[in-house]
């Protein structure tokens, strides 16, 4: 990744997959001091700026690995995938923050509640929408494979572990997780496929 | 996975002094592609095996052989 002839393509001379890492490495951080009450109260909502920040690094880095002419890059196509990925995470931060601060700082009617609640969910679709695009545009047949590889990887994993959190839970033996969260759990199930596909394949896969 | 062809692409590669990357732009595909195809660890569909024979001026069975 610090290789000379690539340093202009990721950003601060690391290429995407770095950062991914360095994602993965600070989200694990801010889930573990919230869940295990190091930190407490407004902290760990704070913390996230340290992922989210690093999330659009790593998107930056993408974005300009695709571009690469040199043979690294990964084409047009993954460009676009990389850019709408970036739009609806923006838009997920937005409403979501605007959720948060409407809840606690303004009396809403449950209309403008329901319709604020809605937004968030609504861009995370989006995600998945860039990701189905990816596939159909994608004119790579290998990348596309990788790809839907993943895809069902990280499927199966987000259904298992809903599946089985259910039934515990319906048990009383498990506390409460908000559904949203499996759509959390899909995305680091994205996580385990890049690396089934690079263990399989050699390579880490588009998404 | 693939496996189960075995293909010359690294033969007819080298003879033409093409590297994995000239052969990737050629296919209009990525360089992950060639190597992983090369390597055997992916099978390309029909319409890319015909491509690959059409660049090195070849019939399929040339280059594609069962394992």
């Amino acid at each position: 990744m610090t290789d000379p002839a690539n340093s202009s393509s990721g950003v601060l001379g690391r290429g995407p997959a770095f950062w991914a890492v360095m994602v993965f490495i600070s989200t694990a951080l801010v889930v573990t001091l919230a869940a295990t009450g190091a930190v407490e109260g407004p902290v760990p909502q704070l913390l996230t700026i340290v992922p989210v920040g690093l999330f659009f690094v790593m998107a930056r880095a993408g974005y300009k690995r695709a571009g690469q002419t040199d043979g690294s890059g990964k084409g047009e196509v993954q460009r676009r995938y990389i850019a709408r990925t970036a739009i609806f995470t923006s838009l997920y931060l937005a409403t979501f923050a605007l959720l948060m601060f409407a809840d606690r700082e303004l009396a809403i009617s449950k209309e403008v509640r329901f319709a604020l609640a809605l937004l968030p969910g609504l861009a995370i679709c989006g995600v998945f929408w860039a990701i189905g695009r990816l596939m159909i545009e994608e004119k790579d047949e290998f990348i596309r494979m990788l790809t839907v590889r993943q895809s069902l990887i990280a499927t199966a994993i987000a259904l298992s572990a809903a599946t089985v959190w259910g039934f515990l839970e319906s048990a009383d033996v498990v506390p409460h997780i908000d559904a949203f969260y499996w759509a959390v759990a899909w995305f680091a199930g994205l996580f385990v496929g890049a690396i089934v596909n690079r263990i399989q394949y050699g390579t880490w896969g588009a998404v | 996975m693939g496996g189960s062809v075995k293909n010359r692409l690294k033969v007819l590669r080298a003879e033409r002094d093409w590297s994995q990357q000239d052969l990737a732009q050629r296919l209009e595909v990525s360089r992950q592609s060639v190597n992983a195809i090369e390597k055997g660890r992916y099978d390309p569909s029909l319409p890319l095996a015909f491509k690959i024979a059409d660049i090195f001026g070849l019939a399929i069975e040339d280059i594609f052989s069962r394992d």
